[in-house]
């Protein structure tokens, strides 16, 4: 029997809709236990899994369709379309395995596994108190699991230690977003709304690669002449404003916020304020206008290297957008991940609201998420600050509210933890992290500084890591627990529009893998811990509602059904509302309505030690994504469709500079700081700025791009520096195995 | 107890010393009086030639907000100006009779427009009173009379070529007015460019709307306007430049009399140290336009070099933002905490990028050498020195001119005019000290049009569907296979099933191939 499933993509967060059909029959949801212990035999040397990487690829057992959807519209990228090969690829781990003395993992059965990491957790506590066990989470978890996640981290484990990997991509934007408007959902409004805009403002986003199917939204804005994409590299997206589609502003790394006062001043001095909107709508104008005052075009002209005549032109196209269809200022990473990304997210807001966008009919700000579930991921607990419905965890009224919904003592919830670096910076250290349960997480090559977060984690007295692949975190754990993957499992996200999204099940999981819900419930029962934890998605869902009702992120009128129907539901959605596709329409979520503008100004930066080497360049550092992987590639890197394109990291580097170091095509180079060192081929571009250079972070080890960069962070956000660091490069000759991912398996 | 500070003058750089010291002021840990002379809290000095032309409002020019600091503790005193420094006892006397007790003082004086030697202006150099049209440009009430002058459609006279005279003269032309600029010497901006960067702008300048009158000595300005105004600029040669505004525009000077008048040491500005200190003095400092930093010691090999003030603000508050951290350690702790502070670094050569629209120019550094003068590139070239190298274009009859000189491939010297890209990448490159690449003309390119990706014709082997990864030659051999839609290409390969983008490629491809049919 053919049986099919309408989900969506495992991957990123605008969560393109697609059809899975199975040829297999769904079995029935594995039973929670107890388990056929295995037999002594069954403990395979590493060798025997090895053989089982070279056997004949099975079959994939699913096939994937887009499925017409109003953001994807039936598009997927070539992620999307490879996605089922990883259902049973042959490095997917189906037992708990457990690290021996001789470091190598052996599969132990699933109540070995449970004793084990209850017994872990007992001991940290007992030898160090409960802030010593920590908890990193995940932005591609379902709202079902983030939400236990919290609950199971704060009464279960009676920690205040529990962040996720949100913080590197979302907290600049959602700390910017909190301040203005008084609540954060990525785009306030359907990604619809883009389709019709005159005018639309990319800053640090590269779409084309990173979601190609969002990239239908841009074409009437490109057929328009307006898009307008702030990125130092010429990028795919960038290149769209080619041919009169727009406008590439090409600035220094790490100046865009110097480059949006500036396009700010002009809004300001040529009076293309939106004046009745500022003064009905938003407190705090004077300050910012006098505080862009000294930011005039051709100074930061100078500052950024964008010619003053493309900072007035942006500000006038904007402003004339947003008089015609809309106007949009949009930010991502690239303008977030930096020390100051709060703060750069305030800016592009401020210019958004100089010019009346957001809460507008036609126009609007908004900040593209970027894990599956990056939005709902950082609504419901799992955030060191956070309770569900995006409540402040110092709250007392949401404290109480979510207490009571938890049916514990107010008191038992503990304060806020620490944010992620933070916390990664604690991992094995006096008063720090002794035991951390790891989810849906790679921190050991998407965190910055990755070599220091590698050694925490063998700092520890006892890692657990729920995974479904031997990723490179994993390869460090004492117990790595295998869990489902997308197709295997019932649950709910929330994409980058705010707009909740089902997720079903279309086929049956390995028999020994296990759902974090079923992990957490065995756990907090071996725990004796206070409360409930439901192993049912559904059950679990019922409860995120009613946690979140009154929050700022309220689901509390959305259930299964409802999203089964095919209805749109934006939150927030109050029980007995129909949601809120456009939030702001009337006012913003301050207590007097209004949004806030907030004074922002470029902070100092550090300028590069000198370094020993002559042969060596000075250059700063850029990271991002490639259209064929996802995040720290743990995924993508085991397509073979998807590895076969893009194999390894290269550097992306300019002829000039390349030639200046005597670097050529395809040769490897050598980009190291005091953090560490990077080796790789080098990849001649003329589309990245000669004083620049770009690599993905995709890739482990020797090809680690966040072994160079900073783990010092945003003072409001905890955001980290992941894309202004200074590197030296330099051409190297080195002997190395291409296969990066072999190595690792085989390690 | 709080340490009292005061500063003298409330101009950009002061109110970037306030905003900085804010934070102490909240904490009490600092009591701040600012003390200006004009009514008004800092506004943007930088941009009173756009307020004399209307392109910006007086309220959008303001840096500070009086009612906002005096809410958060300091105290501001407008409309007054400090008559006396009496060091001895620590404390300023005001024009009002009042007197202030300061800890620490510091000088933000700035500097006033240089008035040259004419007949018909009173010369005394520290109060000119200016006759019914002729202004300096320097405040809100000279923008107000330019702004008369430019609304009525006026005929405006600028005098002096340099960067500041120049953008007022195109933001006045482009505006309605009718605008002379009269300067000395062959070209305008003098010795900042050279001669040809200095003729192409001459002729950007005309191609503009203005007029430029070059070689010529101003003598007088004459009074024949009905109300006894200024009606024109009088030259050696005997000849006049008829107008209704006479905008003088000759450079300005440091304020220094009354540090002068209480003994402190001055030179063209008054003379502080590396970190920011009257000579001989602890308790005084001095920031911005005011300051001239060069230390008492004579074998300094860092003041050798310097030049006196720059006269551009991006110093100035880079001055106010270290001297509000320095002040901020004296006055929270122990000295030692203080000298901890890194010294600030020593200031480039000036960057001049002009300000105006549609047309563009920045110059930096010594541009006098010229690529041929072989003495002039080889002087300085000892002891394993690089020489001098000159990278040149001149397109005059595009208004286009660059021209870098470098030592070891850093620039000493640029010249960029109607290239913008261009210019921002210079004036970065400059900025940083850092090398140009080898390929001088790479620079020039940044304002070509073949910097765009072409659309040109992808070969068999390129990429035609990017979200799918799906090459052309693999879209050819599903058409050759069958597929005659973008439909079915997109079923049998994924090719156009991500952003869609590629279906033109798609159907040209499929197209091709079916002319290629039928045409067999």
């Amino acid at each position: 029997m053919t049986k099919s499933a309408d989900t969506h993509c495992p991957y990123c967060a605008l969560q393109c809709a697609m059809t899975l059909t199975s040829s297999q029959d769904l079995a029935p949801a594995p039973e929670p236990g107890p388990d056929p212990v295995p037999a002594p035999m069954a403990a395979k040397p590493p060798a025997a899994r090895q053989s089982a990487v070279n056997s004949p690829v099975p079959e994939v057992p699913l096939t994937v369709q887009g499925r017409d959807f109003p953001t994807n519209r039936g598009g997927l990228c070539r992620k999307g379309w490879t996605s089922p090969t990883l259902l049973n690829h042959a490095g997917r781990i189906t037992e708990p395995l457990l690290k021996g003395g001789d470091g190598v993992h052996r599969p132990i059965s699933w109540e070995q596994a449970l004793d084990l990491a209850a017994s872990a957790v007992r001991d940290a506590r007992a030898r160090y108190g409960a802030d010593a066990v920590g908890v990193f989470g995940g932005g591609g978890l379902t709202n079902e699991k983030a939400y236990m996640l919290g609950k199971f981290a704060r009464l279960a484990l009676g920690t205040s230690r529990i962040d996720y990997n949100g913080r590197f991509c979302m907290s600049s934007a959602a700390a910017a977003g909190m301040r203005a408007f008084g609540v954060d959902r990525g785009l306030p409004f359907p990604l619809e709304a883009l389709d019709t805009a005159s005018t639309i403002l990319m800053l640090g986003s590269n779409v084309a690669e990173t979601m190609p199917p969002f990239v239908q939204h841009l074409k009437g804005t490109r057929d328009a002449g307006g898009l307008i994409v702030v990125d130092p590299r010429r990028s795919a997206t960038a290149a769209f404003t080619a041919d009169g589609g727009g406008i590439h502003l090409q600035p220094l790394p790490g100046t865009d916020l110097a480059l949006l006062l500036g396009i700010s001043h002009v809004v300001i001095h040529e009076k293309l304020v939106d004046t009745a909107y500022l003064q009905e709508r938003t407190s705090g104008y004077s300050a910012v206008a006098r505080s862009v005052n000294s930011f005039w075009p051709e100074r930061v002209q100078s500052l950024t290297g964008v010619p003053a005549d493309l900072i007035r032109e942006t500000a006038r196209r904007l402003a004339a957008g947003a008089r015609q269809g809309g106007s949009y200022i949009l930010t991502g990473r690239g303008a977030e991940q930096h020390v100051d990304g709060t703060d750069t997210a305030t800016a592009a807001i401020n210019l958004s609201l100089l010019l009346g966008l957001p809460g507008s009919a036609r126009s609007g700000y908004g900040t593209l998420t970027g894990q599956g579930n990056g939005q709902g991921g950082r609504e419901h607990g799992q955030k060191a600050d956070q309770l569900p419905g995006y409540r402040k965890i110092t709250d007392p009224a949401a404290r109480a509210h979510v207490a009571g919904v938890w049916g514990v003592p107010e008191e038992l919830i503990p304060g806020p933890g620490l944010p992620a670096v933070q916390l990664l910076k604690s991992l094995g250290k006096p008063d720090g992290v002794r035991c951390l349960f790891v989810h849906a997480s790679n921190i050991a090559v998407a965190s910055p500084d990755a070599s220091a977060v590698i050694e925490g984690l063998r700092s520890l007295d006892f890692l657990m890591v729920c995974d479904f692949f031997m990723s490179e975190t994993a390869a460090e754990a004492d117990l790595i627990l295998p869990v489902l993957q997308w197709a295997e499992e019932e649950g709910t996200l929330t994409n980058l529009e705010g707009r909740v999204l089902r997720r079903r099940r279309a086929l049956a999981p390995p028999p020994g893998a296990r759902s974090e819900l079923w992990i957490m419930a065995r756990l907090a029962e071996a725990l004796d811990a206070p409360s409930t934890y439901s192993e049912d998605p559904e059950t679990v869902f019922q409860e995120l509602r009613r946690a979140s009702a009154g929050g700022l992120a309220d689901y509390s009128g959305i259930d299964y059904a409802m999203l089964d129907r095919g209805e749109a539901a934006y939150w927030p959605y109050p029980a007995g509302s129909t949601g809120t596709p456009r939030l702001f329409r009337d006012s913003f979520a301050h207590a007097d309505g209004k949004a806030v503008m907030v004074p922002v100004a470029p902070r100092r930066r550090r300028t590069p030690a000198a370094d020993p080497d002559p042969a060596a360049q000075a250059m700063t550092l850029i990271t991002g994504r490639l259209l064929e992987h996802y995040q720290s590639g743990a995924q993508t890197r085991r397509v073979t469709e998807l590895l076969a394109s893009q194999p390894e990291a290269k550097l992306q580097i300019h002829p000039a500079a390349a030639a200046s170091l005597g670097i050529t095509e395809g040769a490897f180079v050598s980009v190291a700081n005091e953090r560490g060192e990077v080796v790789c081929r080098a990849e001649l571009s003329n589309a990245i700025r000669p004083e620049t250079v770009f690599l993905p972070f995709h890739f482990p080890e020797l090809e680690s791009a966040n072994r160079l960069t900073e783990a010092a962070t945003d003072p409001i956000s905890g955001m980290p520096e992941f894309k202004f660091n200074n590197v030296w490069v330099r051409p190297v000759t080195v002997p190395r195995s291409t296969n990066v991912l072999q190595t690792t398996e085989a390690s | 107890m709080s340490e009292q500070i005061v500063i003298v003058g409330f101009g950009p750089v002061a109110a970037r010393l306030v905003d900085e010291l804010l934070p102490a002021v909240r904490s009490g840990m600092v009591a701040l009086t600012v003390v200006g002379d004009e009514a008004e809290a800092a506004y943007n000095r930088v941009l009173v030639a756009d307020l004399g032309v209307g392109r910006t409002t007086a309220e959008a020019l303001a840096l500070s907000d009086a009612a906002a600091l005096a809410a958060d503790g300091v105290d501001v005193r407008l409309g007054v100006r400090v008559r006396r420094v009496d060091r001895a006892r620590q404390q300023v006397l005001l024009s009002n009779g009042a007197a202030a007790h300061y800890d620490r003082l510091v000088f933000a004086t700035g500097s006033r427009p240089v008035i040259p030697n004419l007949t018909g202006i009173n010369p005394d150099p520290t109060s000119p009173v200016l006759p019914a049209g002729v202004t300096a440009l320097r405040d809100l009430r000279d923008a107000e009379a330019l702004r008369r002058a430019v609304d009525g459609g006026k005929r405006v006279v600028v005098l002096g070529g340099g960067v500041l005279g120049l953008e007022t003269a195109l933001a006045a032309a482009e505006e309605g007015a009718t605008v002379t600029v009269v300067h000395n010497g062959p070209h305008p901006l003098g010795r900042n460019i050279d001669r040809g960067g200095g003729a192409v702008l001459a002729a950007s300048l005309r191609r503009c709307g203005v007029r430029v009158a070059g070689n010529a000595r101003s003598t007088g300005v004459e009074h024949n306007a009905p109300d006894g105004g200024f009606s024109a600029l009088l030259l050696d040669d005997g000849s006049a430049i008829d107008g209704d505004l006479l905008v003088i525009s000759c450079g300005v000077r440091p304020r220094t009399e009354l540090a002068e008048g209480c003994g402190l040491s001055t030179s063209a500005g008054i003379l502080v140290d590396h970190k920011l200190r009257a000579h001989h003095e602890p308790h005084i400092f001095a920031i911005g336009d005011c300051a001239e930093v060069r230390c008492p010691d004579p074998d300094c090999t860092r003041c050798r070099s310097a030049k006196g003030p720059s006269g551009l603000v991006g110093p100035g508050w880079r001055q106010a933002e270290w001297l509000a951290e320095y002040l901020g350690r004296l006055a929270s702790a122990v000295q030692e905490d203080a000298d901890l502070l890194p010294e600030l670094p020593a200031e480039q050569a000036g960057v001049i990028v002009l300000k105006a629209r549609g047309m563009n120019m920045a110059v930096a550094g010594d541009n006098s050498a010229e690529p041929w003068d072989e003495d002039v590139l080889a002087a300085g070239a000892v002891n394993g020195r690089p020489r001098l190298q000159i990278a040149q274009w001149a397109d005059p009859e595009h208004g286009r001119y660059v021209k870098m000189t470098t030592r070891g491939g850093v620039l000493e010297g640029l010249v960029a005019v109607g290239m913008p890209r261009t210019a921002a990448e210079l004036v970065g490159l400059f900025e940083r000290g850092a090398e140009l690449p080898a390929d001088r003309s790479l620079l020039l390119r940044l304002d070509g049009p073949d910097q765009l990706p072409g659309s040109g014709p992808a070969s068999p082997e390129g990429t035609v569907c990017r979200c799918a990864g799906v090459s052309g030659a693999t879209i050819q051999g599903a058409v050759e296979d069958g597929c005659a839609t973008v439909a079915e290409v997109s079923k049998v390969t994924r090719a156009g099933t991500g952003c869609g983008g590629c279906h033109e490629d798609i159907k040209g491809l499929i197209e091709k191939h079916f002319q290629a049919v039928s045409a067999a």
